[in-house]
């Protein structure tokens, strides 16, 4: 019988593992180099480091870049894109954009379809899914032939208003696999059930262009892991936050996209849980990036649109924030003026202090010099630092612009702490939130080095280092359920809504949820079920998620309630509502979670304060120089108390206490930090 | 290359220095941020018709955030005039400024300015200043007159007035402002949203000052102007001195057959350059006139596409740069010249001044771009829930090739922004008309080495009685040009009825009458093509025909193209 709970995450250059011990509430991390050719080698090699065979696994759960990796290199499956006559050009025209405008040579995003790979069929719907023009089989027939004859096997058939009647495109499915039984077909009212055709057909095409990929994957993965003993089901992480069998996933390949991520903002999620802190701020920084994820109420920050490279995509996703700030990030002069970033040094040549023919100086040569990073101790000793070249980097620098080095080495990160400080602050105004209610959760490679400089920045007192801050994406993945979103339009007029029509199409998807759920073999206690209904002020384009309790339905003032809901989300996301305009219906959404219960760690106690292995070192801070005590993280017991300036070391992330702060061990192993100076 | 400046004045350090600035930047973002959040009309949170600026006492730019191209450094004008007219005591602490006067703002009298003082204690340190597209102010026919002949026909029309005093709204001229609108409810939000803007603008000129103290925030401006400056002043001396020229007319004012010319002439002399457009037409009867401001922003735009276009703009940017009008031009519009199109000879007057500077920036600049507006306005008595209906929509177009690449087709103008097209699906969910065809334009684009972007089709028949369009179509008699012996791209066309026996073709009309079953076709122009189209690469000819954006008739008479 198994007894370990198994996550992992497959990043762009590391695969994570973390594994819970279901007898002992003990957890084992493992981190392997990610096999780009195939990634099933760097995962198996992975398992095997960690456990001694596959029977042991109870649960089974990762996140892959297999298909994100398959689009960025746009090495996905050639797609044939089936569309309505007349709107054909949808897909390629893209609904006109320009996002930079200054730019006098801006390009649209790279479709994935070439335009001669894009097909019009006749048959039409009106606007209110009724057919006005039959839909033409022989059309359909020449195109699957076509395709067959030119090798294409994956198509994307995208009709007007499928969403509201998808009685042509199944009739296309049918009729492409008797033609072509081997094709591969993804439909857009099952890819996204949403008006606005150039988004829906954009979703439908990604999807088509990576299923194929995925599905091989998965299937190789499955085969694999099956050889070794896996007796149990893989699990896929989705966007979305939840997880899907890999079974499902090989259905709905875009809904696996951004697993990564996502499973970092899970993590978060579970962090509000586990300490009841219901808003946080989470923040990833690592080489050339800095990712910023919200946890409103206990809740990831989920949004039902987000765009890849421009692309859109419609399917609910948590929202991750990227500004251009990561240990790579370079300093450089301008103008006679400094700048850092968002120019990056990448891996390759990068930081100086990696002497691999970096020269310019990079934040994190900037945190080498200031004593912050050990050279030895970089991801757990893998990799010698080169502290002389990242001094000389900053030395001549800094010589360019009449200052001591060490000064510019701190003025580098004031610099790049303010910009992260800036965008988090814009990005909470959008959203209608005062950062100062939030604690940051600092996990990746050097978020912990600065997020309690950011938080100083945000007027945030407390800054939670959860525990394998390097492996935080996997742990989060074993916290969370199977979930399944399923929606459907539902056009109206709030105050002419049918209740129990409503109430019928809120029950069919919920059903549609439970049945995958079952298939999943979730028993029927175990699943949940939350709605949602998307409204809007009447004339407006784009609207609010508002949750709703179905039986909400069979109160006579339902619209009413709603309303209310409505006008109160939209003051918060906006600033203002207006609750005497008429508002507007859009689509109703069910999701089901099946709980397959989680990971949860017996609480630590022993709690011996002091008993770390501590030495110290010289660390600048404010310009200063402070003898800084250095401790190992697994020598931290919870309860022990590090006051800054102080340094906390662990293989996959270094924490920075800077003076003035404090640092404890909690009863979950978390590290706290608390600003102790003086507050108004 | 390298830039660089004398930094011996400042004694604030660059650390410092670099901080403030980012901190200017985001100041505007946030200034922006809060007006997409709390505007009520959706020309401003979805089409971005609008822009912020956080200015210095002196009216300079700490930091800017512009939601239209030509919104660019065009509210400094504002302010100064508004002290030119009432003198330098005007500003007190918790006033409020509104004016949209197209003379003096430059642009139509839709897009509303509202400004106020930023005070540090009695000190005056800056401006916050905001403009956005209000819905409707009352103009004769909604949601714009296409044939207008006086500003007074185009809505109601304000000078510089405080609609706030002491922070305390002025309900008199709140009500002034609603006794002229259709949609009294939304202009209120929208005024709240501006105000909103310029405390937030307020609020973090403050802090940042709490923080560094004015002294050093006001050395670090003196140092980040300088930088910029530097910046323009290097990219400007590196163009090879001289006088370069160009001229394109537009096809009519909208009321007149008459054309109507921009002429330019640029003067690269050193590290500095004069764009001088005095010898532009003289003011039109018909809509397209334009506020000196405006013709000043527009110059900007020109400069800043092919001058550091990925740097920020503050008060040291465009310093290098003069611009030279005639009062009472087309380009320096007095009363009662209509001002509703003003944007029309600027979007011509972007693209010419790349093609002035083309002889020297070859592999900078652009062919131009299908232009502007190309714009329906369909009005209904019944929509689909049977209510008054507006639909605004803009046909997007071909841009022009550069060396290197081919330009973009059906791509959106340049005067209008980010603004996105809008979908079939919701489109005739609600209003009725259904879209029959929206496509590619096949051989609208301007042959060349590097050929310009397709035009667009686009065409919908009426489902109802008691609709009336509104055009508005540019450039057909100065399609997009060509540049280094590329081809100008084909000109926009627009049918009422193709094929049939009353088929009109027209590209500027107001109000027409339209019945249930008529079609309108609309097409866009292509843009131009970039070197000669015989130097086009053979394999690159025969992409274009198998993705069907040539034909192989124009292939072989544009490309001498055969099959091989």
């Amino acid at each position: 019988m198994g007894h370990l709970r198994v996550a992992m995450d497959i990043g762009g250059t590391f695969t994570d593992l973390v594994a819970f011990d279901e007898r002992d509430g003990s957890y084992v991390t493992r981190k392997v180099s990610t096999t780009p050719a195939d990634l099933t080698e760097g995962v198996l090699e992975g398992l095997d480091q960690l456990l001694d065979s596959a029977d042991d696994i109870s649960f089974i759960v990762h996140g892959t870049t297999q298909g994100l990796n398959a689009f960025l290199q746009r090495r996905g499956e050639r797609v044939l894109l089936l569309a309505t006559r007349g709107a054909r050009d949808v897909y390629h025209i893209a609904r006109g954009a320009r996002h930079e405008l200054y730019d006098l040579h801006y390009r649209k995003p790279q479709p994935l379809v070439r335009r001669r790979d894009t097909i019009a069929i006749t048959g039409r719907l009106d606007y209110r899914g009724e057919e006005v023009e039959p839909l033409s089989e022989a059309e359909l027939r020449a195109a699957a032939g076509q395709a067959r004859d030119e090798g294409i096997k994956a198509f994307a058939v995208a009709f007007l208003f499928s969403y509201l009647n998808p009685v042509h495109e199944l009739e296309a499915e049918r009729i492409i696999l008797e033609e072509f039984p081997e094709a591969s077909v993804s439909l857009s009212h099952r890819a996204a059930r949403e008006w606005r055709e150039y988004e829906r057909t954009s979703s439908t095409v990604l999807n088509a262009y990576i299923a194929p990929v995925v599905e091989r994957y998965l299937d190789r993965l499955q085969r694999s892991m099956t050889e070794r003993g896996l007796t149990v089901p893989l699990h896929v992480m989705q966007s979305s936050g939840g997880i899907l069998t890999a079974q499902t996933a090989r259905e709905q390949p875009i809904q696996t996209l951004l697993s990564g991520p996502a499973g970092g903002a899970m993590g978060g999620a579970a962090v509000a849980e586990i300490l009841s802190r219901p808003n946080l701020l989470c923040v990833d920084m690592g080489g050339t990036s800095f990712d910023m994820s919200l946890i409103v109420d206990g809740q990831p920050d989920t949004v039902q649109e987000t765009e890849l490279e421009g692309l859109p995509l419609l399917m609910p996703i948590v929202k991750i924030h990227t500004i251009g700030a990561g240990g790579g990030s370079l300093a450089y002069l301008e103008a006679g003026g400094l700048r850092v970033g968002p120019e990056s040094a990448g891996a390759q040549p990068g930081p100086a202090c990696y002497r691999r023919g970096g020269t310019q100086p990079t934040v994190t040569d900037a945190n080498l010099v200031l004593g912050r990073i050990d050279p030895a101790f970089f991801l757990g000793g893998a990799m010698q630092l080169d502290v002389e070249a990242a001094h000389a980097a900053v030395a001549s620098l800094a010589a360019k612009l009449g200052m001591e080095p060490l000064e510019l080495a701190e003025g580098i990160l004031d610099v790049v702490n303010a910009k992260m400080a800036q965008a988090i602050r814009t990005i909470t105004v959008e959203q209608g939130i005062a950062p100062a209610d939030f604690a940051i959760v600092a996990f990746g490679g050097a978020g912990a080095m600065h997020a309690a400089f950011l938080a100083e920045e945000l007027e945030i007192p407390e800054v939670i280092v959860p525990v394998f801050p390097g492996s935080f994406s996997a742990w989060g993945m074993l916290r969370t359920k199977l979930r399944h979103d399923f929606t459907t339009p539902y056009y109206k007029a709030a105050t002419e809504a049918d209740r129990a029509e409503m109430k019928r199409l809120l029950d069919e998807l919920a059903d549609e949820g439970r049945r995958a759920l079952r298939s999943e073999g979730v028993a029927e206690d175990k699943v949940e079920v939350t709605s949602l209904v998307d409204m809007r002020y009447v004339a407006q384009e784009f609207s609010l998620p508002v949750p709703l309790d179905s039986s909400e339905l069979d109160d006579p003032n339902f619209a009413a309630i709603v309303a209310e809901r409505f006008h109160q989300a939209y003051d918060a996301r906006y600033g203002h509502a207006n609750p005497s305009a008429p508002v507007e219906f859009v689509s109703v959404r069910a999701t089901t979670y099946g709980d397959l219960g989680r990971a949860e760690a017996k609480r630590l106690n022993g709690a011996q304060p002091d008993s770390h292995d501590a030495s110290s070192r010289k660390v600048i801070f404010a310009r200063a120089e402070h003898e800084a005590a250095v401790a190992v993280r697994d020598s931290l017991a919870p309860g022990a108390s590090l006051a800054g300036p102080a340094i906390v070391e662990e293989p996959t992330a270094t924490t920075v206490v800077p003076p003035g702060w404090v640092a404890t061990v909690d009863e979950h192993g978390f590290l706290v930090l608390r600003n102790q100076k003086d507050r108004r | 290359m390298t830039v660089t400046h004398d930094p011996a004045s400042t004694q604030v350090d660059p650390i410092t220095t670099e901080i403030i600035r980012n901190a200017f930047l985001s100041a505007a973002e946030e200034m922006n941020a809060t007006l997409i959040r709390s505007a009520y009309n959706a020309i401003i949170y979805e089409a971005k018709d609008c822009s912020v600026a956080l200015l210095d006492e002196n009216k300079r730019a700490l930091g800017q955030s512009a939601g239209l191209p030509i919104f660019l450094g065009n509210l400094e004008i504002c302010i100064q005039l508004t002290e030119d007219a009432f003198g330098a005591e005007v500003w007190a602490p918790g006033d409020v400024w509104i004016m949209n006067d197209s003379y003096m703002t430059g642009t139509h009298l839709g897009d509303v300015t509202i400004f106020a003082p930023i005070y540090y204690g009695e000190e005056l340190v800056g401006f916050s200043a905001s403009r956005a597209h209000w819905l409707d102010i009352g103009a004769k026919d909604l949601p714009a007159p296409t044939d207008s002949t006086e500003i007074y026909q185009e809505g109601i029309r304000l000078g510089p007035t405080k609609v706030m005093e002491g922070w305390k709204l002025r309900d008199d001229i709140v009500d002034i402002l609603q006794r002229n609108s259709r949609f009294p409810y939304t202009l209120v939000g929208d005024l709240h949203a501006q105000i909103a803007v310029a405390r937030t603008g307020e609020r973090r000129l403050s802090a940042i000052i709490d923080r560094y103290g004015l002294e050093t925030m006001r050395q670090a401006r003196d140092e980040i102007f300088a930088q910029s400056e530097a910046l323009d002043r290097a990219a400007v001396a590196a163009i090879a001195d001289g006088v370069y020229e160009a001229e394109g007319s537009l096809d009519n004012d909208g009321v007149t057959d008459d054309e109507f010319w921009v002429r330019m002439k640029i003067t690269v002399d050193g590290d500095r350059m004069l764009v001088d457009l005095s010898e532009s037409s003289g003011p039109a009867r018909g809509a397209i006139n334009c506020g000196e401001a405006q013709a000043i922003s527009a110059c900007r735009v020109a400069f800043k596409r092919l001058v550091n276009p990925d740097r920020p703009v503050t008060g040291g940017t465009f310093v290098p740069l003069d611009v030279k009008v005639r009062k009472g031009s087309l380009l320096a519009a007095e009363e009662p010249a209509a001002c509703q199109w003003y944007f029309s000879p600027l979007g011509l007057l972007i693209d010419l001044f790349a093609k002035a500077l083309a002889p020297v920036m070859p592999e900078v600049v652009a062919a131009a771009h299908h232009g502007d507006s190309m714009v329906n306005y369909i009005t209904g008595l019944r929509d689909r829930n049977g209510n008054l209906f507006v639909n605004v929509d803009c046909l997007v177009g071909g841009w022009g090739g550069w060396q290197g690449s081919d330009g973009e087709s059906c791509l959106i103008n340049n005067v209008n922004g980010s603004i996105n097209d809008f979908p079939i699906e919701i489109v005739e969910s609600r209003y009725p008309l259904r879209v029959r065809e929206y496509a590619v334009r096949t051989d609208s684009a301007g042959a060349g080495k590097w050929r310009g972007g397709c035009g667009t089709i686009r065409e919908f028949e009426i489902e109802s009685e008691d609709v009336w369009i509104s055009l508005w179509y540019e450039r057909s008699k100065t399609p997009a040009w060509g540049l280094f012996g590329g081809e100008s791209g084909k000109p926009p066309v627009v049918e009422i009825n193709p094929g049939s026996a009353d088929v009109r073709q027209m590209l500027k009309v107001n109000r027409l009458p339209l019945k249930s079953g008529d079609i309108v076709r609309c097409q866009s122009g292509g843009g131009g093509g970039y070197g000669d189209a015989r130097e086009r690469d053979h394999d690159l000819v025969a992409l274009d025909i198998e993705e069907g954006f040539i034909t192989l008739d124009q292939a072989r008479a544009s490309y001498g193209y055969e099959p091989s």
